[in-house]
Protein backbone atom coordinates (compact mmCIF):
# COMPACT_ATOMS: atom_id res chain seq x y z
CA UNK A 1 0.00 0.00 0.00
CA UNK A 2 1.11 3.50 -0.82
CA UNK A 3 0.66 6.29 1.71
CA UNK A 4 -0.39 8.98 -0.70
CA UNK A 5 -1.10 9.64 -4.34
CA UNK A 6 2.15 11.09 -5.61
CA UNK A 7 3.03 13.45 -8.39
CA UNK A 8 6.44 14.50 -9.65
CA UNK A 9 7.62 18.05 -9.14
CA UNK A 10 10.24 19.34 -11.57
CA UNK A 11 13.27 20.62 -9.65
CA UNK A 12 13.95 23.16 -12.38
CA UNK A 13 10.56 24.82 -12.97
CA UNK A 14 8.28 23.46 -10.26
CA UNK A 15 5.69 21.90 -12.56
CA UNK A 16 3.93 18.90 -11.04
CA UNK A 17 3.05 16.03 -13.35
CA UNK A 18 1.13 12.82 -12.79
CA UNK A 19 2.06 10.28 -14.07
CA UNK A 20 5.82 10.59 -14.30
CA UNK A 21 7.58 11.78 -17.44
CA UNK A 22 11.35 11.39 -17.75
CA UNK A 23 11.55 14.95 -19.07
CA UNK A 24 9.40 17.75 -17.67
CA UNK A 25 6.37 18.63 -19.81
CA UNK A 26 7.10 22.32 -19.34
CA UNK A 27 10.90 22.78 -19.34
CA UNK A 28 12.37 19.34 -20.23
CA UNK A 29 14.10 19.23 -16.85
CA UNK A 30 15.10 15.72 -15.78
CA UNK A 31 15.14 15.87 -11.99
CA UNK A 32 12.01 15.51 -9.93
CA UNK A 33 10.96 15.16 -6.32
CA UNK A 34 7.93 13.17 -5.29
CA UNK A 35 5.13 15.27 -3.84
CA UNK A 36 1.68 14.38 -2.51
CA UNK A 37 -1.12 15.52 -4.81
CA UNK A 38 -3.20 16.37 -1.76
CA UNK A 39 -6.23 15.06 0.11
CA UNK A 40 -8.86 17.07 -1.66
CA UNK A 41 -9.87 17.20 -5.30
CA UNK A 42 -12.89 18.13 -7.39
CA UNK A 43 -14.71 15.96 -9.94
CA UNK A 44 -14.24 17.46 -13.41
CA UNK A 45 -16.04 14.83 -15.52
CA UNK A 46 -17.15 11.21 -15.13
CA UNK A 47 -18.74 8.25 -16.85
CA UNK A 48 -20.58 5.17 -15.67
CA UNK A 49 -19.12 2.34 -17.68
CA UNK A 50 -21.49 -0.56 -18.42
CA UNK A 51 -19.34 -2.45 -20.91
CA UNK A 52 -16.67 -3.50 -18.44
CA UNK A 53 -13.07 -4.48 -19.09
CA UNK A 54 -11.76 -7.82 -17.85
CA UNK A 55 -11.34 -8.24 -14.11
CA UNK A 56 -14.10 -5.90 -12.96
CA UNK A 57 -17.24 -7.78 -12.08
CA UNK A 58 -20.05 -5.41 -11.25
CA UNK A 59 -21.33 -2.75 -13.63
CA UNK A 60 -21.42 0.12 -13.67
CA UNK A 61 -17.84 1.18 -13.04
CA UNK A 62 -17.68 4.90 -12.41
CA UNK A 63 -14.56 6.55 -13.78
CA UNK A 64 -13.74 10.22 -13.49
CA UNK A 65 -11.15 12.91 -13.94
CA UNK A 66 -10.41 14.82 -10.74
CA UNK A 67 -8.75 18.19 -10.38
CA UNK A 68 -6.28 18.98 -7.59
CA UNK A 69 -5.87 22.61 -8.69
CA UNK A 70 -2.92 24.26 -10.38
CA UNK A 71 -3.44 22.20 -13.52
CA UNK A 72 -2.78 18.91 -11.68
CA UNK A 73 -5.36 16.21 -12.37
CA UNK A 74 -5.76 12.46 -12.21
CA UNK A 75 -8.07 9.81 -13.58
CA UNK A 76 -9.52 7.07 -11.44
CA UNK A 77 -12.44 5.06 -10.18
CA UNK A 78 -15.07 7.07 -8.31
CA UNK A 79 -16.71 5.42 -5.32
CA UNK A 80 -20.15 7.00 -5.50
CA UNK A 81 -23.53 5.96 -6.88
CA UNK A 82 -24.44 9.56 -7.48
CA UNK A 83 -21.42 11.39 -8.87
CA UNK A 84 -21.79 15.09 -9.61
CA UNK A 85 -19.47 17.43 -11.44
CA UNK A 86 -17.83 19.72 -8.90
CA UNK A 87 -18.22 17.34 -5.95
CA UNK A 88 -15.31 17.17 -3.47
CA UNK A 89 -13.43 13.89 -3.41
CA UNK A 90 -10.37 12.40 -1.71
CA UNK A 91 -7.98 9.64 -2.78
CA UNK A 92 -8.25 6.26 -1.05
CA UNK A 93 -6.15 3.13 -1.61
CA UNK A 94 -7.96 0.04 -2.81
CA UNK A 95 -8.28 -2.82 -5.26
CA UNK A 96 -8.81 -1.63 -8.83
CA UNK A 97 -9.29 -4.81 -10.88
CA UNK A 98 -7.81 -8.15 -11.79
CA UNK A 99 -5.64 -8.45 -14.88
CA UNK A 100 -5.15 -12.13 -15.60
CA UNK A 101 -4.64 -13.64 -12.14
CA UNK A 102 -3.06 -10.52 -10.70
CA UNK A 103 -4.99 -8.18 -8.43
CA UNK A 104 -4.15 -4.57 -9.17
CA UNK A 105 -4.24 -1.90 -6.45
CA UNK A 106 -4.13 1.86 -6.63
CA UNK A 107 -5.86 5.05 -5.60
CA UNK A 108 -9.56 5.61 -6.17
CA UNK A 109 -11.64 8.58 -5.15
CA UNK A 110 -14.43 8.76 -2.59
CA UNK A 111 -16.62 11.67 -1.45
CA UNK A 112 -14.73 13.91 0.97
CA UNK A 113 -17.77 14.06 3.22
CA UNK A 114 -19.63 10.83 3.54
CA UNK A 115 -23.38 11.39 3.78
CA UNK B 1 9.86 18.94 -52.44
CA UNK B 2 7.98 17.58 -55.46
CA UNK B 3 4.20 17.82 -55.81
CA UNK B 4 2.57 14.46 -55.18
CA UNK B 5 -0.53 13.05 -56.87
CA UNK B 6 -2.89 10.21 -56.11
CA UNK B 7 -3.42 8.41 -59.41
CA UNK B 8 -5.39 5.40 -58.28
CA UNK B 9 -7.49 4.16 -55.41
CA UNK B 10 -9.56 1.20 -54.36
CA UNK B 11 -11.08 -0.49 -51.35
CA UNK B 12 -12.93 -3.61 -50.29
CA UNK B 13 -16.40 -3.63 -48.87
CA UNK B 14 -16.18 -2.90 -45.15
CA UNK B 15 -18.07 -5.04 -42.67
CA UNK B 16 -18.05 -8.58 -41.44
CA UNK B 17 -16.31 -10.16 -44.43
CA UNK B 18 -16.60 -13.94 -44.31
CA UNK B 19 -14.09 -16.16 -46.05
CA UNK B 20 -11.41 -13.52 -46.58
CA UNK B 21 -8.47 -13.08 -44.26
CA UNK B 22 -6.45 -9.90 -43.71
CA UNK B 23 -4.07 -10.58 -46.60
CA UNK B 24 -6.95 -11.40 -48.97
CA UNK B 25 -8.49 -8.03 -48.17
CA UNK B 26 -5.20 -6.15 -48.55
CA UNK B 27 -4.56 -7.88 -51.88
CA UNK B 28 -8.04 -7.05 -53.17
CA UNK B 29 -7.79 -3.34 -52.27
CA UNK B 30 -4.25 -3.06 -53.62
CA UNK B 31 -5.08 -4.66 -56.97
CA UNK B 32 -8.08 -2.37 -57.35
CA UNK B 33 -5.91 0.69 -56.72
CA UNK B 34 -3.18 -0.51 -59.12
CA UNK B 35 -5.82 -1.28 -61.71
CA UNK B 36 -7.52 2.09 -61.21
CA UNK B 37 -4.17 3.83 -61.73
CA UNK B 38 -3.39 1.69 -64.76
CA UNK B 39 0.12 0.93 -63.53
CA UNK B 40 -0.01 -2.87 -63.60
CA UNK B 41 3.09 -3.08 -65.79
CA UNK B 42 5.12 -0.48 -63.88
CA UNK B 43 7.81 -1.02 -61.23
CA UNK B 44 6.86 0.18 -57.74
CA UNK B 45 9.63 1.74 -55.66
CA UNK B 46 8.01 1.46 -52.25
CA UNK B 47 5.02 0.05 -50.40
CA UNK B 48 3.64 1.31 -47.08
CA UNK B 49 1.17 -0.86 -45.20
CA UNK B 50 -1.01 0.70 -42.51
CA UNK B 51 -2.06 -1.82 -39.89
CA UNK B 52 -2.42 -1.79 -36.13
CA UNK B 53 -3.02 -5.32 -34.85
CA UNK B 54 -2.23 -8.04 -37.41
CA UNK B 55 0.08 -9.83 -35.00
CA UNK B 56 -2.41 -9.76 -32.17
CA UNK B 57 -5.64 -10.41 -34.11
CA UNK B 58 -4.67 -12.53 -37.10
CA UNK B 59 -1.39 -14.07 -35.97
CA UNK B 60 0.58 -12.73 -38.90
CA UNK B 61 3.51 -10.33 -38.70
CA UNK B 62 5.67 -8.54 -41.28
CA UNK B 63 2.60 -8.18 -43.47
CA UNK B 64 4.21 -5.69 -45.88
CA UNK B 65 6.61 -8.45 -46.95
CA UNK B 66 3.64 -10.76 -47.38
CA UNK B 67 1.73 -8.24 -49.50
CA UNK B 68 4.54 -7.58 -52.01
CA UNK B 69 4.96 -11.34 -52.31
CA UNK B 70 1.25 -11.99 -52.99
CA UNK B 71 0.93 -9.33 -55.69
CA UNK B 72 4.54 -9.33 -56.91
CA UNK B 73 5.69 -5.83 -56.22
CA UNK B 74 9.13 -7.32 -55.57
CA UNK B 75 11.72 -5.80 -55.09
CA UNK B 76 9.87 -2.64 -53.84
CA UNK B 77 10.93 -1.34 -50.42
CA UNK B 78 8.09 -2.62 -48.25
CA UNK B 79 7.25 -1.79 -44.66
CA UNK B 80 4.35 -1.76 -42.21
CA UNK B 81 3.44 1.51 -40.51
CA UNK B 82 1.83 1.31 -37.07
CA UNK B 83 0.38 4.39 -35.45
CA UNK B 84 -2.64 3.07 -33.59
CA UNK B 85 -5.91 3.85 -35.40
CA UNK B 86 -4.02 6.47 -37.48
CA UNK B 87 -1.82 3.76 -39.04
CA UNK B 88 -3.60 4.30 -42.38
CA UNK B 89 -3.01 8.04 -42.60
CA UNK B 90 0.53 7.61 -41.31
CA UNK B 91 1.16 5.15 -44.14
CA UNK B 92 -0.22 7.69 -46.65
CA UNK B 93 1.99 10.37 -45.13
CA UNK B 94 5.05 8.14 -45.50
CA UNK B 95 4.13 7.46 -49.11
CA UNK B 96 3.73 11.18 -49.70
CA UNK B 97 7.15 11.92 -48.21
CA UNK B 98 8.78 9.18 -50.26
CA UNK B 99 7.50 10.73 -53.49
CA UNK B 100 7.89 14.37 -52.42
CA UNK B 101 11.52 13.81 -51.42
CA UNK B 102 12.39 12.27 -54.77
CA UNK B 103 13.26 8.91 -53.19
CA UNK B 104 10.37 7.07 -54.90
CA UNK B 105 8.53 7.56 -58.18
CA UNK B 106 5.75 5.03 -57.74
CA UNK B 107 4.31 4.10 -54.35
CA UNK B 108 1.52 1.83 -53.13
CA UNK B 109 -0.10 2.61 -49.78
CA UNK B 110 -2.46 -0.03 -48.41
CA UNK B 111 -4.25 -0.14 -45.07
CA UNK B 112 -6.21 -3.00 -43.62
CA UNK B 113 -7.48 -4.77 -40.55
CA UNK B 114 -9.36 -8.02 -39.90
CA UNK B 115 -11.24 -7.63 -36.63
CA UNK B 116 -14.59 -9.41 -36.63
CA UNK B 117 -13.28 -12.90 -35.97
CA UNK B 118 -11.89 -11.88 -32.57
CA UNK B 119 -13.98 -11.58 -29.39
CA UNK B 120 -15.27 -8.06 -28.77
CA UNK B 121 -13.69 -8.20 -25.29
CA UNK B 122 -10.30 -8.95 -26.80
CA UNK B 123 -10.60 -6.02 -29.22
CA UNK B 124 -11.81 -3.63 -26.54
CA UNK B 125 -8.87 -4.64 -24.35
CA UNK B 126 -6.28 -4.38 -27.14
CA UNK B 127 -7.54 -0.93 -28.09
CA UNK B 128 -7.57 0.09 -24.41
CA UNK B 129 -3.85 -0.66 -24.22
CA UNK B 130 -3.33 2.56 -26.21
CA UNK B 131 -4.07 4.42 -22.98
CA UNK B 132 -1.46 5.11 -20.28
CA UNK B 133 -0.61 1.80 -18.56
CA UNK B 134 -0.52 2.99 -14.93
CA UNK B 135 -2.51 6.23 -15.00
CA UNK B 136 -5.41 5.03 -17.19
CA UNK B 137 -5.50 1.41 -18.36
CA UNK B 138 -5.12 -0.24 -14.96
CA UNK B 139 -8.09 1.74 -13.60
CA UNK B 140 -10.40 0.11 -16.14
CA UNK B 141 -10.34 2.77 -18.84
CA UNK B 142 -11.62 1.79 -22.27
CA UNK B 143 -11.88 3.99 -25.37
CA UNK B 144 -15.67 4.36 -24.92
CA UNK B 145 -14.92 5.56 -21.37
CA UNK B 146 -12.51 8.19 -22.72
CA UNK B 147 -15.10 9.35 -25.23
CA UNK B 148 -17.74 9.50 -22.50
CA UNK B 149 -15.51 11.64 -20.26
CA UNK B 150 -14.99 14.06 -23.14
CA UNK B 151 -18.70 14.03 -23.98
CA UNK B 152 -19.73 14.97 -20.45
CA UNK B 153 -17.20 17.81 -20.39
CA UNK B 154 -18.76 19.11 -23.59
CA UNK B 155 -22.26 18.81 -22.20
CA UNK B 156 -21.28 20.70 -19.07
CA UNK B 157 -19.30 23.41 -20.82
CA UNK B 158 -20.94 23.95 -24.21
CA UNK B 159 -24.52 22.73 -23.87
CA UNK B 160 -24.08 19.70 -26.11
CA UNK B 161 -26.94 17.23 -25.61
CA UNK B 162 -27.36 13.57 -26.33
CA UNK B 163 -29.65 14.52 -29.20
CA UNK B 164 -26.70 16.12 -31.01
CA UNK B 165 -24.76 12.85 -30.86
CA UNK B 166 -27.80 11.04 -32.22
CA UNK B 167 -28.07 13.58 -35.05
CA UNK B 168 -24.47 12.90 -36.10
CA UNK B 169 -25.22 9.16 -36.07
CA UNK B 170 -28.38 9.63 -38.16
CA UNK B 171 -26.50 11.73 -40.73
CA UNK B 172 -23.66 9.22 -41.02
CA UNK B 173 -26.03 6.25 -41.33
CA UNK B 174 -27.92 8.10 -44.02
CA UNK B 175 -24.72 8.85 -45.96
CA UNK B 176 -23.56 5.25 -45.65
CA UNK B 177 -26.80 4.03 -47.26
CA UNK B 178 -25.50 5.75 -50.41
CA UNK B 179 -22.09 4.08 -50.09
CA UNK B 180 -21.95 0.48 -51.37
CA UNK B 181 -18.65 -0.05 -49.51
CA UNK B 182 -20.08 0.89 -46.12
CA UNK B 183 -20.45 -1.60 -43.28
CA UNK B 184 -23.78 -0.34 -41.92
CA UNK B 185 -26.48 -0.18 -44.57
CA UNK B 186 -29.55 0.61 -42.54
CA UNK B 187 -31.21 3.87 -41.54
CA UNK B 188 -31.26 5.09 -37.98
CA UNK B 189 -33.49 7.64 -36.29
CA UNK B 190 -32.74 10.10 -33.51
CA UNK B 191 -35.19 8.25 -31.25
CA UNK B 192 -33.71 4.88 -32.19
CA UNK B 193 -30.17 6.05 -31.44
CA UNK B 194 -31.30 7.61 -28.16
CA UNK B 195 -32.88 4.38 -27.00
CA UNK B 196 -29.91 2.16 -27.88
CA UNK B 197 -28.07 0.47 -25.02
CA UNK B 198 -25.93 2.60 -22.69
CA UNK B 199 -22.27 1.57 -22.87
CA UNK B 200 -20.53 4.41 -21.02
CA UNK B 201 -22.99 6.98 -19.71
CA UNK B 202 -23.73 9.36 -21.49
CA UNK B 203 -22.54 7.32 -24.45
CA UNK B 204 -24.89 4.82 -26.08
CA UNK B 205 -24.05 2.08 -28.56
CA UNK B 206 -25.21 4.19 -31.51
CA UNK B 207 -22.76 6.98 -30.66
CA UNK B 208 -19.87 4.60 -31.36
CA UNK B 209 -18.48 2.87 -34.47
CA UNK B 210 -18.84 -0.86 -35.16
CA UNK B 211 -16.02 -3.41 -35.39
CA UNK B 212 -15.22 -4.09 -39.05
CA UNK B 213 -13.00 -5.88 -41.53
CA UNK B 214 -11.70 -4.14 -44.62
CA UNK B 215 -8.84 -2.69 -46.62
CA UNK B 216 -8.19 0.35 -48.79
CA UNK B 217 -5.31 1.41 -51.03
CA UNK B 218 -3.97 4.33 -53.06
CA UNK B 219 -1.20 4.74 -55.65
CA UNK B 220 1.04 7.83 -55.54
CA UNK B 221 3.45 9.35 -58.02
CA UNK B 222 4.97 12.78 -58.75
CA UNK B 223 2.32 15.20 -60.05
CA UNK B 224 4.41 15.89 -63.16
CA UNK B 225 4.09 12.23 -64.15
CA UNK B 226 0.48 11.81 -63.07
CA UNK B 227 -1.06 12.75 -66.40
CA UNK B 228 0.69 9.77 -68.04
CA UNK B 229 -1.56 7.50 -66.00
CA UNK B 230 -4.62 9.33 -64.72
CA UNK B 231 -7.24 11.56 -66.34
CA UNK B 232 -8.16 13.07 -63.00
CA UNK B 233 -5.19 13.05 -60.64
CA UNK B 234 -5.68 14.45 -57.16
CA UNK B 235 -2.88 16.42 -55.54
CA UNK B 236 -1.92 15.98 -51.89
CA UNK B 237 -1.78 19.69 -51.13
CA UNK B 238 -0.61 19.32 -47.55
CA UNK B 239 -0.35 17.18 -44.49
CA UNK B 240 0.03 17.85 -40.79
CA UNK B 241 0.94 15.44 -38.02
CA UNK B 242 1.17 16.29 -34.32
CA UNK B 243 1.06 14.61 -30.93
CA UNK B 244 0.00 15.57 -27.40
CA UNK B 245 0.35 14.12 -23.89
CA UNK B 246 -0.99 10.59 -23.61
CA UNK B 247 -3.38 10.93 -20.69
CA UNK B 248 -6.61 12.85 -21.11
CA UNK B 249 -6.23 14.45 -17.69
CA UNK B 250 -2.78 15.96 -18.34
CA UNK B 251 -3.82 17.84 -21.47
CA UNK B 252 -3.73 21.59 -21.15
CA UNK B 253 -7.52 21.51 -21.49
CA UNK B 254 -9.05 18.02 -21.61
CA UNK B 255 -11.84 19.37 -23.85
CA UNK B 256 -9.36 20.50 -26.51
CA UNK B 257 -7.73 18.15 -29.00
CA UNK B 258 -4.50 20.09 -29.35
CA UNK B 259 -2.95 17.56 -31.73
CA UNK B 260 -5.89 18.14 -34.09
CA UNK B 261 -5.39 21.91 -33.85
CA UNK B 262 -1.67 21.71 -34.53
CA UNK B 263 -1.81 19.10 -37.27
CA UNK B 264 -4.61 21.03 -39.01
CA UNK B 265 -2.74 24.33 -38.82
CA UNK B 266 0.36 22.68 -40.29
CA UNK B 267 -1.64 21.09 -43.10
CA UNK B 268 -3.41 24.34 -43.97
CA UNK B 269 -0.10 26.20 -43.89
CA UNK B 270 1.54 23.72 -46.23
CA UNK B 271 -1.44 23.76 -48.60
CA UNK B 272 -1.64 27.57 -48.39
CA UNK B 273 -5.36 27.18 -47.71
CA UNK B 274 -7.83 28.09 -44.99
CA UNK B 275 -10.70 26.07 -43.48
CA UNK B 276 -13.18 28.08 -45.57
CA UNK B 277 -11.52 26.75 -48.75
CA UNK B 278 -12.52 23.16 -47.94
CA UNK B 279 -15.58 21.62 -49.63
CA UNK B 280 -15.76 18.17 -48.03
CA UNK B 281 -14.39 16.58 -44.86
CA UNK B 282 -13.82 13.09 -43.48
CA UNK B 283 -13.36 12.96 -39.71
CA UNK B 284 -12.39 10.18 -37.31
CA UNK B 285 -15.78 9.62 -35.66
CA UNK B 286 -14.93 6.44 -33.79
CA UNK B 287 -17.34 8.15 -31.38
CA UNK B 288 -19.79 10.79 -32.59
CA UNK B 289 -18.50 13.33 -30.07
CA UNK B 290 -15.18 13.22 -31.96
CA UNK B 291 -16.72 14.41 -35.23
CA UNK B 292 -17.99 17.50 -33.41
CA UNK B 293 -14.77 18.21 -31.48
CA UNK B 294 -12.54 17.61 -34.51
CA UNK B 295 -14.67 19.90 -36.69
CA UNK B 296 -14.01 22.68 -34.17
CA UNK B 297 -10.35 22.03 -33.41
CA UNK B 298 -9.57 21.70 -37.14
CA UNK B 299 -10.87 25.24 -37.52
CA UNK B 300 -14.16 24.72 -39.37
CA UNK B 301 -16.35 25.93 -36.48
CA UNK B 302 -15.82 28.03 -33.41
CA UNK B 303 -14.93 26.07 -30.25
CA UNK B 304 -18.10 24.88 -28.55
CA UNK B 305 -20.28 25.52 -31.62
CA UNK B 306 -19.73 22.32 -33.61
CA UNK B 307 -22.94 20.72 -32.34
CA UNK B 308 -24.92 23.76 -33.53
CA UNK B 309 -23.56 23.22 -37.05
CA UNK B 310 -24.88 19.64 -36.89
CA UNK B 311 -28.25 20.94 -35.68
CA UNK B 312 -28.47 23.39 -38.59
CA UNK B 313 -27.59 20.76 -41.18
CA UNK B 314 -24.31 22.49 -42.13
CA UNK B 315 -22.48 19.14 -42.06
CA UNK B 316 -25.17 17.20 -43.96
CA UNK B 317 -24.51 15.92 -47.47
CA UNK B 318 -26.32 18.94 -48.94
CA UNK B 319 -25.00 21.39 -46.32
CA UNK B 320 -22.29 24.04 -46.64
CA UNK B 321 -19.59 21.70 -45.31
CA UNK B 322 -20.52 18.03 -45.68
CA UNK B 323 -18.72 15.88 -43.11
CA UNK B 324 -18.29 12.14 -43.59
CA UNK B 325 -20.17 11.66 -46.87
CA UNK B 326 -18.85 8.07 -46.76
CA UNK B 327 -20.75 7.39 -43.54
CA UNK B 328 -17.63 7.93 -41.45
CA UNK B 329 -16.22 5.43 -39.00
CA UNK B 330 -19.71 5.20 -37.54
CA UNK B 331 -21.30 3.65 -40.59
CA UNK B 332 -18.66 2.98 -43.27
CA UNK B 333 -16.99 1.05 -40.44
CA UNK B 334 -13.62 1.16 -38.73
CA UNK B 335 -11.16 -1.59 -39.63
CA UNK B 336 -8.54 0.45 -37.80
CA UNK B 337 -5.51 0.21 -40.10
CA UNK B 338 -7.70 0.72 -43.18
CA UNK B 339 -9.58 3.79 -41.97
CA UNK B 340 -7.02 6.51 -42.73
CA UNK B 341 -6.53 5.17 -46.26
CA UNK B 342 -10.29 4.71 -46.81
CA UNK B 343 -10.84 8.37 -45.89
CA UNK B 344 -8.41 9.34 -48.66
CA UNK B 345 -10.08 6.95 -51.13
CA UNK B 346 -13.48 8.49 -50.39
CA UNK B 347 -12.14 12.01 -50.86
CA UNK B 348 -10.41 11.11 -54.14
CA UNK B 349 -13.74 9.81 -55.43
CA UNK B 350 -15.41 13.01 -54.24
CA UNK B 351 -12.83 15.21 -55.98
CA UNK B 352 -13.06 13.20 -59.19
CA UNK B 353 -16.85 13.48 -59.10
CA UNK B 354 -17.22 9.70 -58.85
CA UNK B 355 -19.00 9.38 -55.51
CA UNK B 356 -22.38 8.53 -56.98
CA UNK B 357 -25.43 9.33 -54.89
CA UNK B 358 -23.30 10.75 -52.09
CA UNK B 359 -21.37 13.11 -54.37
CA UNK B 360 -20.72 16.55 -52.87
CA UNK B 361 -21.41 18.81 -55.84
CA UNK B 362 -18.40 20.59 -57.26
CA UNK B 363 -16.00 19.47 -54.53
CA UNK B 364 -12.51 20.83 -55.25
CA UNK B 365 -10.70 20.58 -51.94
CA UNK B 366 -10.99 17.99 -49.21
CA UNK B 367 -9.76 17.46 -45.66
CA UNK B 368 -9.17 14.20 -43.76
CA UNK B 369 -8.55 13.71 -40.04
CA UNK B 370 -7.25 10.37 -38.75
CA UNK B 371 -6.64 9.76 -35.06
CA UNK B 372 -4.06 7.56 -33.36
CA UNK B 373 -4.70 7.03 -29.66
CA UNK B 374 -7.45 9.13 -28.13
CA UNK B 375 -6.71 12.56 -29.53
CA UNK B 376 -3.01 12.51 -28.72
CA UNK B 377 -1.76 11.73 -32.22
CA UNK B 378 -3.43 13.18 -35.29
CA UNK B 379 -2.65 12.96 -38.99
CA UNK B 380 -4.33 15.43 -41.36
CA UNK B 381 -4.29 15.44 -45.16
CA UNK B 382 -5.60 18.09 -47.52
CA UNK B 383 -6.36 17.02 -51.08
CA UNK B 384 -7.03 19.14 -54.15
CA UNK B 385 -8.49 18.48 -57.57
CA UNK B 386 -5.98 19.18 -60.34
CA UNK B 387 -7.18 21.32 -63.25
ZN1 LIG C 1 10.14 21.69 -15.54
Amino acid sequence: MQERLTGFKCKRCGRVTYPKHERCLSCRGTEFEEVGLGDECTLLTYTKLYALPEGIEMPPLTLGVVDFGGGVRALGQIISDDPKIGMKLRPVWGKLRKIGEEEMYGFKFEPAEKG
Amino acid sequence: MRDVAIIGCGMTKFGRIEGKNLMDLMVEASLRAIDDAGVGEEDFDSVYVGNMMAGELTHQTAIASALVDRINLIPAAAERVENGPASGASAVKNGFLAVASGASDLVLVAGGEKMTEADTDVITDLVSTMTHPTAEYVHGVTLPAMAALLTRLYMERYGLTERHLAMVAVKNHSNAMKNPYAHIQRPCTVEGAMSSVMIADPLRLYYACPISDGAAAVVLCPLEKAKEFADKPVRIAGFGHASDVQTLHEREDPAVLKSVQLASQRAFEMAKLKPKDIDVVETHDAFEILEIVQSEDAGFFEKGKGHLAVEKGVTALDGELPINPSGGLKARGHPVGATGVAQIVELVWQLRGEAGERQVKGAKRAFACNFGGFGNNTVIHILERVG
